[in-house]
C-alpha cells in the first residue's frame, strides 16, 4: 500500500471562481505545512483531500484510497476544520464519544478511545463541561481531539494552533511530532511562519490557487536559483570581514548593514561561504551572529508570494 | 511568480531603535493595580493582582483562563472589582470609569463591526461617540484609515471585508479619537504573514510616535517580543511574572542557538568536551550554553576542524519563551 | 522640497459635551434611514391626515367660505376629545407601520457582529445607549403624532379665541401624554424585539404578532373564562382605554383605567428588562 497522498493534475472551480488549478503533489509521511495568503486555496485543497468537495478535474488518492468513498476514507483520515463550531448541548466528552460511535465501536471501546484523545489534548478536567462554555483555546483542543480520536493515519488540520496559548502550542506541536514519527501524515496549514520553519518536514506554498513551491524548505530555497543567498553576519569589524570575504568569487554583493554592526552578504555558493566563515572566525574577527536572511519560510514566502497590499 | 533581485527585509531587531523613555516623572503610572480582585459569578477570576505599568508598551501574557480578558474588561469598567483598586492615569475605575474610557482605545479579539455600514461611517460614529465634534470625527476617521492602510476600500460596507481588513478597521476605530492608552487583544489573529507584518509594523510605529501607551495581549510570543518592552504574565488570576524585556535580553549573553549542516553528533561531542552544555533542537538546530572561558571563536574552531557549516548562529532569541515557560513552571513546581 | 511623513497624531482638541452623546446615535440612524426612499415617502405621507384635519378645522371656522355653496351650514366638526381620538387612532396606526420599518434594524446590527462592545468601551453607558436608540423612534414618531396634534390644537385655539384654549388646555395635555404612551410602547417593544431577534423581517412580524395575537388571545381568554380581564393582553385595547380616559370620552370601558395604566407600565418594565439583558458589553462564560 502506498504511503503517499497524491494529487494528479487536480483543479477545482466554484462556478467561475478559481479554487485550485493544476495541482500535482505527492505528499510523504511526516509534518507537511500548507502556507499561503488567505484565499490561496489551502482550505480548498484540504476539502478536496477529505472528499468534502469533488475536483472539477484530476484525481486524488489518499494512501491508495479515493476521497469519494467516505466510509473507508474517514477511518484513516481525521479532519479538523478552521471554523470554531461545536454542536450545542454536548459536553466535550459526549462530543467525542458520539463521533466515535459512528465508527461502529462498542460503548467500551468508544469510552476508552474518547478518554485517550481527551488526555492527549489535556482536557480531562473540563471533559464533562458543556463544550459551548469552553474558552477559545479549549474549543480548538476538543476539536483536535475529535479529529484524532479514531487513530487516523492521516491528519488534516486547518490552522490547528489558532487561539492556543504558548504552552499549549508547544505541547500540541510535540504531539504532532510524535504522530509524525509514527509514520503518519500530518498536514496542517498555518500563518505563523517561524513555527512552520521549526516543525515542518516539508512545506507547500500556495498562492492564487496554484502550488508555487513544495518540498523541504532548504531545498525550496536552493531551487530559487535566480536569487543568490543572502546572509547577515554581525561582527565587531564589518569592514575587515567585508574585504576578507569579497575576495571570494562566489560572493556577489557585500553591504554594510544600516546599523554599521553587520554585513549583508550575497553569495551564489552558500556551502563554500559557510566553510569560509569557519576560517575567518579564527582570524581575530569576533562573530556575534550569523543568520541566513532568506533561508526560512518567511523569506521564501516573500520571494514567491510577496508582500501584497492587504486591501485588495 | 518570483520577483528577481528583491532583498528580503531583515528580520533581526535593528539596534538603533528609538530609546523610548517611560512616562514623565511625577506623572501617575499608566495602569496601577493594587490587590485587585474580580469575581464573576461564583469564580474568583482575578486574585490580588498588584502591578504598576508606566512604560510605552507592555505585553499581557498567560494561558487561557488566566484572567487576561477579565483584566481588560475590568479596566474598561465592564466588570466591577470585588476588592482592591485599579487606577488608569491616576483615575480610579470605580468612580471615574467614563473618564477612563475616554482615554482608552480598545481593539477586541472577536469580530466587532456593523456589517451594513461603510468603514468611514463606522469609524465616524465611534469617534463621535468618543466625544469628537462631527467635522473633526470625519477628518480623524479618514486619517486613521489612511494610517492603517485601508484605501478606497473604506467606502465599502464592513460586511464585505476580508479578515485582514476587518482587523485594520478595528485598529482604526481604536485610534481615531487619539487615546492615550491603546489595548490590543490578539491583533494578528488569523492574519496571513504580510498582513501580520503590517500590523506589527503599525504597532511599532505607534509605539515610537510616543503619543500613547500600548497594552498588547497575545498568544504569539513573537508578536510580543517584537513590540513590547515590558511583559506581565498572568496565571490563574495572579501575576506570576513581571519583567523588562530589554534587561532580560542584555543578560542572555551565554546562550547560543546554532543551525548546523554536517555531523551534528560529533560536533556536539566536541563542544561538550570544552565544557559547554548543549541540547539538540528540531531539524539540525542546537542550543548551547557557553562555559566560563569559552568564546564563539572556539566553537568556530571545532566547526573548522570537523568541516561543519554553521548556517545560523545567534544569542538566544527566545527570551520570552524561556520567561514564559519558567513562569508557568514556578507557580506549581511542575509544568 | 518638503517631505511629509505619514505618522500617527494624537488628538488634543475640544470634545462635545457628555450629555449630548446619545444624540449621536439618533443622527446616525437618521442618516441610514434617509437613504431608504420608501421610508421617506411614507414619512411624508404620514402628514397627510393631519393636513386634512387642519383643513377641516379651518373650514369649520370659516363657514362663510362655504356660503357660495348656497347652504346654511353650521360647524360640522366638533373639535373636542372625540375629534382628537380619531386623530390619535389614525396617526398611531401610521406610526405603528413606521416603527415596523425603523425599529427592527436598530439594535440587531450592533449585536450581530459584536459592535456593542465598541459602543460601551467609550464614555457611553448602557443607559445612554438605550436612550439614544429610543430617541430615534421617539423623535421620529413624535413628528407624526403629538407635534401635528398640538399644532392642530393651537390653530383651533387661535381661531376660537383664548377662552376656548384655556377651557380645553386639558386637551393639549391629553394629546401630548396619549401620544407619548403609544410612542414609548412602540419604541420599547421594537427595541426589545430588535435585541432578541436577529432577522429584521422576523422582528417586524413579531411586532405585528404582539398586537394581533395578543388581541386574539384576549378574546379567547374572555370567552373561556367569561371575564373582561383578558383585555389585559390586548395592547391596543389598553392604550385605547387610556386615551379615552385622557380625552374625557364617556364610554363604557371593559377594564378600569388604573388597571390599564398598570398593565402598560408593566409592559414597559418588561421590555426594558429584556432589552438590558441583551445590552451588555461582555458575557460571562460559566
Amino acid at each position: 500500500m502506498s504511503n503517499q497522498i497524491v494529487f494528479d493534475n487536480v483543479s477545482k472551480f466554484y462556478g467561475d471562481v478559481l479554487g485550485v488549478n493544476r495541482v500535482n503533489l505527492s505528499i510523504p509521511p511526516g509534518i507537511t505545512s500548507l502556507v499561503g495568503p488567505n484565499g490561496s486555496g489551502k482550505t480548498t485543497l484540504m476539502n478536496l483531500m477529505t472528499g468534502l468537495i469533488r475536483p472539477s478535474r484530476g484525481h486524488i488518492r489518499i494512501l491508495d484510497m479515493s476521497p469519494d468513498q467516505p466510509e473507508e476514507l474517514f477511518r484513516v483520515v481525521g479532519y479538523c476544520s478552521q471554523f470554531d463550531a461545536l454542536p450545542k448541548g454536548l459536553s466535550g466528552y459526549e462530543f467525542i464519544y458520539s463521533y466515535l460511535k459512528l465508527f461502529g465501536h462498542d460503548a467500551e471501546a468508544c469510552d476508552e478511545l474518547a478518554w485517550r484523545a481527551i488526555d492527549l489534548v489535556g482536557l480531562r478536567e473540563a471533559a464533562h463541561r458543556k463544550a459551548a462554555a469552553y474558552s477559545k483555546g479549549m474549543r480548538q483542543r476538543i476539536r483536535l481531539a475529535q479529529s484524532l480520536a479514531h487513530n487516523p493515519r492521516v491528519l488534516i488540520l486547518d490552522e490547528p494552533l489558532n487561539g492556543l496559548d504558548p504552552l499549549v502550542r508547544a505541547e500540541t506541536i510535540a504531539l504532532f511530532r510524535s504522530l509524525a514519527k509514527q509514520g503518519r501524515h500530518v498536514l496542517l496549514s498555518s500563518h505563523v511562519l517561524h513555527e512552520v520553519d521549526i516543525i515542518s518536514d516539508q512545506v507547500i506554498l500556495m498562492s492564487g490557487g496554484y502550488v508555487i513551491a513544495e518540498g523541504n524548505i532548504q531545498g525550496v530555497r536552493s531551487e530559487i536559483d535566480d536569487q543568490p543567498m543572502q546572509i547577515l553576519i554581525r561582527c565587531n569589524r564589518p569592514s575587515d570581514l567585508a574585504s576578507r570575504v569579497f575576495k571570494e568569487d562566489h560572493v556577489v554583493e557585500v553591504r554594510v548593514h544600516n546599523d554599521r554592526r553587520g554585513l549583508l552578504v550575497k553569495t551564489s555558493n552558500p556551502d563554500r561561504f559557510y566553510l569560509l566563515m569557519n576560517k575567518v572566525a579564527l582570524d581575530g574577527i569576533n562573530i556575534e551572529s550569523v543568520a541566513p536572511v532568506d533561508d526560512d519560510v518567511n523569506s521564501v514566502y516573500e520571494y514567491l508570494i510577496g508582500t501584497e497590499e492587504v486591501t485588495r | 511568480m518570483s520577483q528577481p533581485n528583491r532583498v528580503a527585509s531583515v528580520a533581526l531587531e535593528p539596534e538603533k531603535e528609538a530609546r523610548v523613555a517611560p512616562a514623565a516623572p511625577g506623572a501617575p503610572p499608566v495602569i496601577e493595580l493594587r490587590g485587585l480582585s474580580v469575581r464573576l459569578g461564583k469564580r474568583e477570576v482575578l486574585r490580588d493582582v498588584t502591578c504598576s505599568f508606566s512604560g510605552r508598551t507592555i505585553g499581557l501574557l498567560g494561558p487561557n483562563g488566566a484572567g487576561k480578558s477579565t483584566l481588560i474588561n475590568t479596566l474598561l469598567g465592564f466588570w466591577p472589582a470585588s476588592a482592591g483598586s485599579a487606577r488608569v492615569f491616576g483615575s480610579d475605575i470605580r468612580s471615574e470609569a467614563k473618564k477612563i474610557r475616554g482615554l482608552i482605545g480598545y481593539m477586541p479579539e472577536n469580530d466587532a463591526f456593523i456589517s451594513n455600514m461603510s468603514a468611514v461611517s463606522f469609524i465616524r460614529l465611534m469617534a463621535e461617540l468618543s466625544g469628537l465634534p462631527p467635522e473633526m470625527a470625519l477628518e480623524r476617521a479618514h486619517e486613521a484609515l489612511f494610517y492603517v492602510g485601508l484605501g478606497e476600500a473604506r467606502y465599502r460596507k464592513l460586511g464585505t471585508y476580508s479578515l485582514g481588513m476587518k482587523q485594520l478597521a478595528k485598529l482604526a476605530q481604536a485610534i481615531a479619537h487619539g487615546p492615550k492608552l491603546l489595548i490590543l487583544d490578539e491583533p494578528t489573529n488569523g492574519l496571513d504573514p504580510p498582513a501580520r507584518q503590517r500590523m506589527i509594523r503599525l504597532v511599532r510605529e505607534m509605539r515610537d510616535s510616543r503619543q500613547m501607551h500600548i497594552v498588547l495581549c497575545s498568544h504569539l510570543l513573537r508578536d510580543v517580543e517584537e513590540t513590547c518592552e515590558e511583559v506581565v504574565i498572568l496565571k490563574q488570576g495572579r501575576v506570576v511574572h513581571y519583567s523588562n524585556l530589554e534587561d532580560e535580553r542584555r543578560s542572555n549573553r551565554r546562550f547560543l542557538e546554532l543551525e548546523l549542516q554536517g555531523d551534528t553528533g560529533l560536533f556536539m561531542e566536541a563542544v561538550e568536551t570544552l565544557g559547554c552544555e548543549c541540547a539538540p533542537g528540531a531539524l539540525n538546530r542546537l542550543k548551547l550554553v557557553l562555559a566560563e572561558n569559552v568564546e564563539i571563536a572556539d566553537i568556530y574552531r571545532i566547526a573548522a576542524e570537523q568541516n561543519v557549516q554553521l548556517r545560523r548562529l545567534n544569542f538566544r532569541r527566545d527570551t520570552l519563551e524561556d520567561i514564559f515557560l519558567k513562569a508557568m513552571e514556578n507557580s506549581d513546581g511542575r509544568l | 522640497m518638503a517631505v511629509y511623513k505619514r505618522s500617527y497624531r494624537g488628538y488634543a482638541g475640544t470634545l462635545t459635551p457628555a450629555w449630548s452623546r446619545f444624540l449621536v446615535l439618533y443622527r446616525f440612524a437618521r442618516r441610514t434611514q434617509s437613504r431608504s426612499k420608501v421610508q421617506t415617502v411614507f414619512f411624508v405621507l404620514c402628514f397627510f391626515f393631519p393636513l386634512l384635519c387642519l383643513l377641516g378645522i379651518y373650514a369649520n371656522s370659516h363657514l362663510s367660505a362655504f356660503a357660495f355653496l348656497g347652504r346654511r351650514a353650521g360647524p360640522f366638526l366638533e373639535i373636542d376629545g372625540s375629534f382628537f381620538l380619531v386623530y390619535l387612532s389614525v396617526q398611531s396606526a401610521l406610526s405603528f407601520i413606521l416603527t415596523a420599518f425603523i425599529g427592527p434594524g436598530l439594535v440587531s446590527p450592533d449585536l450581530a457582529n459584536g459592535a456593542l462592545t465598541l459602543y460601551l468601551c467609550r464614555p457611553l453607558s448602557r443607559t445612554e445607549y438605550v436612550l439614544g436608540k429610543l430617541s430615534v423612534l421617539v423623535i421620529t414618531l413624535s413628528w407624526i403624532t403629538w407635534v401635528p396634534g398640538l399644532v392642530l390644537f393651537f390653530v383651533q385655539g387661535s381661531l376660537s379665541g383664548w377662552q376656548w384654549m384655556s377651557d380645553n388646555l386639558w386637551l393639549a395635555n391629553a394629546i401630548l401624554w396619549g401620544s407619548f404612551v403609544w410612542i414609548l410602547l412602540l419604541a420599547m417593544l421594537s427595541l426589545a424585539l430588535s435585541a432578541w431577534v436577529k432577522w429584521r423581517i422576523a422582528a417586524g412580524a413579531l411586532l405585528l404578532a404582539t398586537f394581533f395575537v395578543g388581541a386574539g388571545f384576549a378574546q379567547a381568554v374572555n370567552a373561556v373564562l367569561r371575564t373582561q380581564q383578558g383585555y389585559l393582553l390586548d395592547i391596543s385595547r389598553l392604550v385605547s382605554i387610556i386615551w379615552q380616559n385622557l380625552l374625557r370620552q364617556q364610554s363604557h370601558q371593559p377594564l378600569p383605567v388604573p388597571e390599564a395604566w398598570i398593565a402598560v407600565l408593566i409592559l414597559y418594565a418588561l421590555c426594558l428588562f429584556l432589552l438590558m439583558r441583551k445590552v451588555k458589553a461582555a458575557e460571562v462564560i460559566r
